[in-house]
């Protein structure tokens, strides 16, 4: 079953912003666990407010692209039921159920934390021009290399 | 076990959720199980009463039918319990005492006792602070004299868990040892896990021919039971698990993590569901299976051992595995009872234990290459021998178990050739040919 794990990292506030990294990760999984991963897209936003609209917005954007029924956990969509939460995000969604479902979460978690430290890592000033130009070039690169293979 | 007692059960339901009637027949059955006569089932749809979880009028309409006990289905606060003892003098239980009851009822060895104690004092820890704190509200200071206040119930407690928690600790040392033992002896360890009365004691014995207790009721087993089932050549043990349940409180887990340990340990989990369940309380029982097994850390490779299928028709069969395909890894329908499909989940739980190689091993004909050959024998299943000036043997395990046996005490005194051979290998190539790499001792 192909599906599009999200997980957000940086949901609390620092100084009073929210600097919040999405991870979403596009992968086929067995109900035991990740069988192959087609691919990784993090999106980064600063925010001020943790509103659902500005939640709903970031998932929509990280998982563009992606095929397959998002999966997430029931927190990030602040514990709405399942019909409400999918209809709010326009596609088909659902909360975890199977170890593949939970490790592919996992996954993502852990892209989106290490996102997030990179972000910390790069300074304030920075933030806004460079990490979506370095995503760009990364992006770039796949593509170069993809052709040279 | 409560015997003879009376009992009347009451569940809330979520205003905006579902309802849920496989909730009030779990409810029902537990208690059953634990030895209660139920009077009364009595369901209220509203959102949560913060003194008394349900409405008064409710609990009233509870207490006239003059039971002992009266069960809540959902979780009730440490001032929950105490508002409902005092205001209508009746012993007040939730879902989840009423587990622990049914545990402490049939914890047989030592190590059982203490895992429902330590179960049992987590979770009256909370609750007996929150009494003491309650109790004391209009007597301070001075509370029991000389100005000293009563704290000692709590922290008699919290010692005890203590202490409890240090003798388990040594249990689960026990039991780390046990499994390591049973591997360096040359078995593969599965366990079975499942839903509670999913028939997993059911299955263990006819698998093994044991005489494991096994009824139906919920927590029939609590204490894991092994045993060895050799087939095709290969050993392996099985092991006999507590069985899950939804909403398992954490601490529950916790006590239970030395039989649980069984599962996480094990080199497959033959994960046991009860497929005649009406379909969605089917999927819900394995979504809490899938849930214990994430909160286990569990990692080994499972299969899924669709039982009771004699209960169903075929065409049934194939549309129940349809709806739940997304939470059965490697599934096979068996039926414990009836003996059916046994064959084929042994032949899926051989296929998906870690893989058995072909090794050719050459030892020097002495006392010690004899000593070393006799260890193969308990590691793997020898399929060839020739003595000469060597001893040259042929043999199928796994290889972390063959290259244990191997070790020597002391290396210097010979070298091993070790060359894993592939089956078509085997059978084409002679011995001569066959290239060897050498792995000796750790000095080698």
């Amino acid at each position: 079953m192909d599906v599009v794990a999200i997980d957000i990292s940086g949901r609390h506030s620092v100084e009073g912003t929210y600097l919040m990294v999405c991870a979403s990760v596009a992968v086929r999984i067995s109900p035991e666990g990740i069988e192959a991963t087609h691919g990784v897209k993090l999106v980064p936003q600063e925010s001020t407010s943790l509103d659902l609209e500005v939640i709903v917005e970031l998932i929509q954007k990280a998982t563009e692209g992606f095929s397959g029924m998002v999966v997430a956990e029931r927190g990030d969509f602040y514990n709405l039921e399942r019909w409400r939460a999918k209809s709010i995000l326009g596609r088909d969604l659902k909360y975890p159920e199977s170890l593949g479902e939970r490790k592919s979460i996992e996954l993502a978690h852990h892209i989106s934390f290490a996102g997030r430290n990179m972000l910390l890592n790069l300074g304030a000033d920075l933030r806004p021009n460079i990490l979506p130009n370095l995503l760009a070039n990364l992006q770039d690169e796949d593509e170069n290399t993809e052709e040279d293979g | 076990m409560t015997s003879g007692e009376t009992a009347v059960l009451l569940i809330r339901e979520n205003l905006r959720g579902e309802s849920h009637p496989e909730r009030k027949e779990e409810l029902r059955g537990l208690a059953k199980s634990a030895g209660y006569e139920v009077l009364a089932e009595i369901s209220q749809r509203r959102g949560r009463d913060r003194k008394f979880q349900l409405g008064r009028g409710k609990i009233e309409e509870a207490l006239s039918c003059g039971p002992d006990k009266i069960i809540f289905y959902n979780p009730l606060s440490p001032g929950q319990v105490y508002n409902i003892s005092k205001e209508f003098d009746v012993q007040v239980i939730d879902r989840f005492n009423l587990i622990l009851e049914i545990f402490a009822s049939r914890a047989s060895t030592k190590e059982a006792k203490l895992q429902v104690e330590l179960a049992r004092l987590s979770y009256r820890a909370p609750l007996v602070k929150v009494m003491e704190s309650l109790q004391k509200l209009s007597e301070r200071p001075g509370y029991r004299g000389s100005g000293s206040y009563d704290v000692s119930m709590y922290r008699d407690i919290k010692s005890r868990m203590a202490k409890i928690r240090a003798e388990l600790k040594s249990v689960e040392d026990r039991g780390e040892k046990r499994r390591q033992r049973r591997r360096d002896l040359g078995f593969d360890l599965v366990a079975l896990a499942g839903y509670t009365n999913a028939g997993k004691s059911t299955l263990f014995n006819t698998l093994t021919e044991a005489s494991v207790t096994s009824k139906d009721q919920p927590f029939t087993t609590l204490t894991p039971t092994t045993r060895a089932i050799e087939a095709k050549g290969r050993r392996f043990l099985l092991t006999d698990t507590v069985g899950f349940i939804d909403d398992l409180p954490l601490f529950l887990i916790k006590a239970f993590r030395s039989t649980f340990a069984e599962i996480v340990d094990a080199d497959l989990v033959l994960l046991v569901v009860d497929l005649s369940d009406p379909p969605l309380i089917l999927r819900d029982k394995l979504v809490a299976c899938h849930e214990a097994l994430w909160d286990c850390n569990c990692y080994a490779p499972i299969v899924t051992a669709l039982n009771k299928v004699d209960r169903l028709e075929k065409g049934e069969i194939e549309r129940r595995i349809e709806r739940i395909e997304d939470l059965i890894p490697n599934p096979v329908t068996v039926s414990a009872k009836e003996r059916l499909g046994l064959e084929d989940l042994i032949e899926l739980i051989l296929e998906k234990l870690p893989p058995q190689e072909e090794f050719e091993i050459t030892l020097p004909n002495s006392e010690e290459g004899m000593s070393h050959l006799s260890r193969l024998y308990e590691v793997a299943e020898v399929l060839d021998m020739e003595y000469g000036e060597e001893i040259t043997v042929r043999l199928k395990g796994r290889q972390e178990m063959v290259f244990k046996a191997l070790k020597s005490e002391n290396p210097d005194t010979f070298r091993t050739k070790v060359s894993e051979v592939s089956h078509s290998e085997v059978s084409e190539t002679s011995q001569s040919e066959t290239s060897h790499s050498e792995v000796g001792g750790p000095g080698s």
